[in-house]
């Protein structure tokens, strides 16, 4: 095979006409580049054009719960269109719901760092974090996600996103972040009684009862015949010990709902409590010592049918010349030493009216509660004037703690 | 003789203004360029615009390749069944009957093309070849065909360079130098890595380190990075995930990895070695065949289901990268390319080995680490660094570039922390490989072609002879330069030597012979000193570490050259004689 050698020119020859080469070299180059960019920008069309198809099929099989066919369509199309971020989170997504959480982050990762205030990347980067259970990170990018920048009705956008964030964390019992988080969340709520419905509940599942009341209040000034919002306003006063405010709601509710069985049952409870408790600011004195009189022979009646019922032999009761027993020996809390107590201290009751003993009320009180809760313990969830001396009971333990 | 027509005054003027003209555009091109341009600097100036070309031709092949892929293949993710066996197969027939009537030249990958146009054509690679590189190959790849658009890119920049030096008429050394500058062009703008460019140039290319052209390398590969990257973007070929070294331990598991993959290259290269002499020594009319049976065979294997094996396979590379594929598969896809690839480049298709091997090598780093994982669940490593180092072992061992795959890796990754890793299973690779199969793939299919060319392996192991290895010891006896002449001779009587070395003041060598010594003191000049009857021309000396060639071109100016110490000149460490050095080179090669 001929080749040409080339010659070798004289130096002179080409340092001579250096400026003209290189003028031509720079034109060529020029038309070379407007040439391959009209080129690249036709392909470039083409491929964007195909892609949107590939991604209009994915976001299909992917509305159609069908993440693995949509993988297939959104990596087509990204094969396309690579650095199209919306492609790429369609595919993160995919990936995100087929399991594929390390390929997932790695796509938002890198979309991330493209625009770390887009809020739709926050938001799937979040979803990914809740599905590591990861709490920090999750927190981290939903509030990224909260405060960033939505394309489309933010407001709306934002409330889905910290209702994402407290359901999760809600789910992972950190209550207090939970709390916080409905509480930030109350501030920006729009006037709708689903709305406050909605965060009431979770008020109340984050045992934030104080806050959950008052939503519900708000979602019944919103709509009063609500019945949702009455039923957890009640639920939610009763189990604040909010007898009064408990038997308005209740009373409600049953006016709207009269074949509404525990409603009506606890509507009961409610004014049971309210009529039995002896330590309701509103009492005279008299009747305050009316009911507690009422409510040590109640819990004597609760002890002896309870022995009964459970075949325990109670003790024969002191005699009556005996002395009085205010300072009660340290209970053992079984029923025999509780009936022993119960007599000694039925003796006491005619003391009531005295001045001399201020703290027999309280005492009285400590009993019924612990027979209350003994009995029930041992014999069952009492009913009628039972029941409200247990609630009583237990409001007022939580009142002490 | 008839007289030249009187010209008119007019005319005259216009000729005057002319030359005027032409002064003042010459002025202005003093002023603007230096019109003393060296021919070095005009190279390296070129540099920059053969990276600018090579760049745009590249990117236009890439959209070509993706533009035939569309045509052929459907833009759909899952090609029809006809698609996937019938495109491979009709391209091999059109490809074939291109190159065997239009582009004979254009073959396989042609990396060996360009070498041989710098050690035998004087750097001449017919622009032809550049067409038919681009069109056979684009239509290859993007059929389907199991090859990579990188190697063509590299013949097609070298192309380019070559035609652009004729054109200009450059010297016949700077022609010849132009095509590795345009393959480095070629490829780096075709891998997006410039500095694995310059150094798979530089080893498979040029074969031998020249730190001459090494700026003009450089220059055109960064240019035509830049190029690619305004049209195409600056992500890299993957997206690789979070990789990091974290346990020495690790280390095993890596040389794992290059046992494997050294296994897997020699394969590879053994079975082109013997498929590719086999299938060209066939009739003719069955070379119009070939690769329309290479493209029906790898259309079945995609039919079959394992459609990732067709085209250069980054996308997989991508997938596989991140736990897309189980151990499994991943190891199927390593052996079906290595078959698939054998077939597209031993039919004569044109195209590049380089996808390939990153392909194969990805996914046997993938399988290997799935395997080691599955037997050692305490190995915390992600498959995507082991295919990331798997990519690396195979093309340390099969194209027996280490240093380019190391930096290759480094490059595509982005992450130096799994350097250790990568040179510890690189290493593995490229010994047990090199143990198993001496001649490198490359020097395998220039010496089918029936050429001779050098590489940079051969020159690693070749034994380099110093000046130590044929010096013999300092004589007894140097010289003072300041001594006089009679003592001179009574110190010299009675012994055997011809010649003495004297040490000049205040520094320097010298040699007397004993015929002049003798002369001078016949002649009643035993009186004068040494140093003032000695050639003013001082005796070039040498150093221990020099290599012996250097010696050839001393020991014609005297019979002794002294050898010195390099940090103290006056110490003389020995000496050599045209006898020593002839005797060395005759001992090296009786002992080869």
């Amino acid at each position: 095979m001929e080749y040409r050698i080339a010659m070798n020119p004289p130096v002179q020859t080409l340092a001579r006409r250096t400026p003209l080469v290189l003028a031509v070299l720079v034109a060529t180059a020029i038309l070379g580049f407007s040439a391959v960019s009209h080129l690249v920008t036709r392909l470039k069309a083409n491929e964007k054009r195909i892609a949107y198809h590939a991604f209009e099929a994915g976001m299909a099989a992917y509305r159609g719960n069908d993440p693995g066919r949509a993988l297939d369509d959104f990596r087509a199309a990204l094969s396309y269109d690579r650095d199209n971020p919306t492609y790429q989170l369609g595919l993160a997504r995919a990936l995100r719901d087929t399991g594929r959480l390390d390929e997932s982050e790695a796509y938002l990762v890198h979309l991330w760092e493209g625009s770390p205030q887009d809020s739709t990347i926050n938001l799937a980067l979040a979803r990914l974090a809740t599905r590591r259970h990861s709490v920090d990170d999750a927190i981290r990018y939903y509030h990224n996600a909260i405060y960033g920048v939505w394309p489309d009705d933010p407001d709306r956008n934002r409330r889905q996103a910290r209702f994402e964030l407290i359901d999760f964390l809600l789910e992972q019992k950190t209550l207090p972040q939970a709390q916080a988080e409905l509480i930030a969340l109350t501030q920006v709520l729009p006037p709708l009684p689903s709305a406050h419905l909605a965060v009431a509940t979770r008020f109340r599942q984050a045992q934030d009862l104080s806050n959950a009341l008052v939503q519900y209040e708000i979602a019944l000034k919103l709509d009063y015949r609500d019945a949702s919002a009455l039923d957890g306003a009640a639920e939610t006063a009763f189990q604040l010990g909010r007898y009064t405010t408990a038997e308005k709601y209740l009373q409600k509710a049953v006016e709207l709902y009269p074949k509404n069985d525990p409603l009506r049952q606890q509507l009961e409870s409610a004014t049971l409590v309210l009529a039995t408790d002896p330590f309701l600011h509103h009492l005279s004195d008299a009747e305050r010592n009316r009911r507690l009189v009422s409510a040590v022979t109640h819990a004597g009646e609760r002890l002896k049918t309870c022995a009964h019922q459970l075949q325990i032999a109670l003790p024969t009761p002191a005699p009556a010349n005996e002395p009085p027993a205010l300072s009660p020996a340290p209970s053992t809390g079984d029923l025999p030493d509780l009936w022993i107590r119960w007599n000694a201290i039925r003796r006491d009751l005619r003391q009531l009216n005295t001045a001399s003993s201020a703290d027999l009320p309280d005492m009285l009180m400590d009993l019924v509660t612990q027979i209350e809760q003994q009995t029930a313990q041992r014999c069952g969830q009492p009913t009628g004037t039972d029941l409200a001396l247990l609630l009583i009971s237990r409001d007022r333990e939580a009142a002490d703690q | 003789m008839s007289q030249a027509p009187v010209a008119p005054a007019e005319n005259r003027t216009s000729r005057a203004r002319i030359r005027g003209a032409e002064a003042l555009a010459q002025r202005l091109a003093r002023i603007t360029f230096d019109t003393n341009f060296a021919e070095d600097r005009f190279f390296l100036i070129l540099s920059v615009f053969i990276g600018v070309f090579s760049g745009l031709a590249v990117v236009c092949f890439r959209v070509a390749i993706d533009w035939s892929r569309i045509a052929l293949m459907g833009p759909l993710p899952h090609p029809s069944a006809w698609r996937i066996v019938g495109a491979p197969t009709a391209v091999g027939l059109l490809v074939a009957v291109l190159v065997i009537h239009f582009f004979p030249q254009v073959r396989g990958s042609g990396v060996n093309q360009t070498k041989a146009a710098l050690y035998i054509f004087n750097g001449y690679i017919p622009f032809r070849n550049a067409i038919g590189k681009f069109l056979c190959s684009a239509l290859a790849i993007g059929s389907g065909q199991s090859l990579g658009p990188e190697d063509p890119s590299l013949q097609i920049g070298a192309s380019l360079a070559s035609a652009l030096g004729r054109r200009l008429e450059l010297s016949r050394e700077k022609l010849r130098l132009l095509a590795p500058v345009g393959a480095a062009a070629g490829l780096a703008a075709a891998f997006n890595a410039p500095i694995s460019a310059v150094l798979f140039v530089i080893e498979e290319v040029i074969g031998r380190w020249s730190a001459g052209i090494l700026g003009s390398v450089v220059l055109s590969a960064i240019s035509s990075v830049v190029v690619m990257r305004w049209f195409l973007g600056a992500d890299a070929l993957f997206r690789v995930p979070v990789t990091a070294f974290t346990h020495p331990s690790e280390l095993i598991a890596y040389a794992v990895l290059g046992v494997a993959g050294a296994f897997a290259a020699v394969i590879f290269s053994k079975s082109i070695g013997f498929f590719r002499p086999r299938l060209r020594a066939m009739p003719r009319w069955t070379q119009y065949f070939q690769p329309a049976l290479a493209g029906f065979l790898i259309g079945l294997i995609g039919w079959f289901g394992a459609p990732q094996v067709m085209g250069a396979g980054y996308d997989f590379i991508d997938q596989a990268m991140h736990d897309q594929f189980g151990w499994k598969f991943l190891a199927i896809l390593a052996g079906l390319k290595i078959v698939a690839t054998t077939l597209s480049f031993v039919t004569g298709t044109p195209g590049g080995m380089f996808a390939p091997t990153l392909f194969i090598g990805a996914m046997l780093g993938g399988a290997v680490g799935g395997v080691e994982r599955h037997f050692f669940p305490l190995l915390t490593v992600s498959t995507g660094t082991y295919a990331l180092v798997g990519m690396g072992v195979l093309f340390a061992a099969f194209l027996r570039a280490p240093m380019t795959s190391v930096f290759m890796v480094l490059e595509v990754s982005g992450n130096y922390s799994i350097i250790v890793p990568v040179i510890v299973a690189n290493t593995v690779a490229y010994v047990i490989s090199r143990s198993l199969q001496s001649v490198p793939i490359f020097d395998v299919l220039t010496r089918q072609d029936g050429l001779v060319l050098p590489s940079l392996e051969e020159q690693r192991e070749e034994e380099i002879l110093r000046v130590e290895d044929a010096m013999k010891p300092a004589p007894d006896l140097v010289l003072d330069a300041a001594a006089p002449l009679e003592d001179v001779s009574v110190r010299t009587r009675g012994l055997p030597d011809k010649s003495f070395l004297v040490l000049m003041s205040p520094s320097g060598w010298s040699v007397i012979s004993r015929e002049l010594l003798d002369r001078m003191m016949k002649e009643g000049k035993g009186a004068l000193t040494l140093g003032s009857v000695l050639a003013i021309q001082r005796l070039p000396y040498l150093y221990p570490d020099l290599p012996l060639d250097a010696a050839l071109r001393c020991v014609n100016v005297s019979e002794i050259i002294p050898v010195v110490n390099r940090a103290d000149l006056r110490k003389l460490e020995g000496i050599v004689t045209r006898d020593d050095v002839l005797s060395r080179y005759q001992a090296d090669s009786v002992a080869e």
